[in-house]
């Protein structure tokens, strides 16, 4: 049963003046779908999800997207400005209509219902980053991007924050696209990975891509690392931002 | 039925009311997205405008907004989607716009032009030309205001979002280029072209102090502005001080003020 594609690409290549970024990069979205884009630092993951979003247009090759295709987006860094006042609440309405409840349910499934009044400001890094991911998912949104999204966070809030966006894709039905660095945390929440070092080194499903002589050679070490972390075990429970009570701010 | 406005002061007053309703709402978007000092530089490149304008024996206002325009233009080609604009092209383009103006109106006749006028504007000087064509670039810029408001603010907190949520970015950036170079020919007038950034920031910075919201953030400077406004025509008119530094100085005085409230009475913004 083929889900439908909301969003083709096809060959896409970018460059930076005559250093190649991309090279020939081709891959579908589909509802209901969380797509993961792996890869060293630089192999232009970032480059890749600009492109789908629109921020990049200068690129070759086609992307078909579907028609109205809404698209929630959670960049890697946000820097508000400081001279800005700004409620949590408003983050979420910054370019959408979304009533009260809208706003209420948003906040209430990234488990920061209380951050609402809150000024973003005041808020840790995994804090906005729960409430960042809230936000991309008002206004009923076909795609929601995801770059880094547990950047700052710590592992065992890391872990929770992958289960909240599969809970998400099951709930709204929509794609998902994420770019993370740890295959081993996003593996189990994923249908597809793509793994980039400029050009497309394997995709598919993540258990083959795990496997692959390519996968390896890039993240072999990585994945030793990363088993070692497992190994360590929790004897208590983080939120996201790290801080054990979560109506710590309250 | 308009024979009040023959009074210069009744004039100074509604032009200045006039600059405060646009300065509080550009102001808060420029200082939110760092555009402060594009005022500043299309303000002191405006001298080498007026110059252009009374060479080519045309209204000053027209050479200073053409010069606006084009340097606004050229700013939007080479600033590309990430980068704010740099420092140092904005500081070249002023000083280079400040000094070759002061140039080009030495080398005119010397009763055409009052460069001190130009410099720290002249309030108390407003014509009911002067009036109508503020009030008429106050109309349109509150208009473009209001209908992208959103955007704006959208833009102001991450351009990247707001891109990929469908807002075009590039536009509404241009859009706020153009919108600052008419800001900078009408406050001309009335603040003079040294001190049209002072009344963008100073204004906003004091209601920063205390503000909740984007929207909050532009009533509560508005009313800062007109403080500063009444207080600076006031002592403008007592102490025969110049009018738009009296503005600039109470607006300092304001924000200090309540620099020393805010310390004692720390109002809860988080």
């Amino acid at each position: 049963m083929a889900t439908e594609t909301l969003l083709r690409a096809q060959d896409i290549s970018y460059s930076q003046g005559k250093r190649l970024i991309l090279d020939r990069i081709s891959f579908e979205l589909r509802r209901a779908q969380i797509t993961t884009i792996i890869g060293p630092n630089g192999a232009g993951k970032s480059t890749l999800t600009n492109i789908v979003n629109g921020l990049i247009s200068d690129y070759s090759g086609v992307i078909e997207r579907s028609p109205d295709l809404r698209i929630g987006y959670l960049p890697q860094k946000v820097y508000v400005n400081r001279l800005m006042p700004l409620s949590v609440e408003r983050l979420l309405r910054l370019t959408r209509i979304s009533s009260d409840a809208e706003i209420e349910r948003a906040l209430a499934q990234s488990e920061v219902a209380y951050l609402r009044q809150r000024q973003v400001h005041s808020l840790s890094e995994g804090e906005l980053k729960r409430v960042l991911l809230a936000r991309t998912t008002l206004g009923n949104p076909d795609l929601i991007v995801l770059d880094e999204p547990t950047a700052g966070v710590d592992v065992s809030g890391e872990i929770r924050m992958y289960q909240m966006i599969g809970e998400l894709r099951d709930q709204l039905q929509c794609a998902v696209l994420l770019v993370s660095h740890d295959l081993h945390l996003v593996m189990s929440q994923t249908d597809q990975v793509l793994c980039l070092n400029q050009h497309l080194c394997c995709s598919g499903l993540p258990e083959s891509v795990s496997q692959h002589p390519e996968y390896l050679a890039l993240f072999g070490q990585q994945v030793a690392d990363s088993i070692a972390v497992y190994a360590h075990h929790h004897d208590h429970e983080h939120d996201v931002s790290g801080v054990t009570d979560p109506h710590h701010h309250d | 039925m308009t024979e009040w406005l023959d009074d210069f002061l009744w004039r100074a007053v509604i032009a200045g009311l006039i600059m405060v309703a646009i300065a509080a709402p550009m102001g808060c978007l420029m200082v939110w997205q760092r555009l402060a000092f594009l005022s500043d530089t299309l303000g002191h490149a405006a001298v080498m405008g007026v110059g252009l304008g009374l060479m080519l024996q045309v209204e000053p206002i027209f050479g200073v907004l053409a010069l606006a325009l084009v340097i606004v233009f050229s700013l939007s080609r080479v600033n590309s989607f990430n980068n704010a604009l740099s420092e140092t092209t904005l500081a070249i383009i002023s000083h280079t716009g400040l000094a070759g103006g002061i140039i080009l109106v030495g080398l005119l006749p010397s009763p055409t032009v009052n460069l001190e006028a130009i410099l720290f504007g002249d309030l108390l000087a407003t014509t009911r030309g002067d009036l109508l064509s503020l009030l008429l670039t106050t109309i349109l810029l509150l208009l473009l205001l209001w209908r992208y408001w959103r955007a704006f603010v959208a833009v102001s907190v991450s351009r990247e979002i707001a891109q990929a949520e469908g807002i075009e970015v590039r536009k509404i950036q241009f859009l706020m280029y153009v919108m600052i170079a008419l800001l900078v020919a009408v406050m001309m007038k009335v603040m003079g072209v040294l001190l049209i950034a002072a009344m963008l920031v100073i204004p906003t910075t004091s209601a920063r102090l205390f503000s909740r919201s984007p929207e909050q953030m532009v009533y509560i400077s508005g009313l800062y502005g007109l403080a500063s406004l009444g207080g600076g025509i006031t002592s403008s008119f007592h102490f025969d001080w110049q009018t738009g530094p009296a503005i600039v100085i109470s607006a300092t005085a304001l924000l200090l003020l309540t620099l020393a409230v805010t310390r004692v009475v720390k109002p809860d913004l988080d």
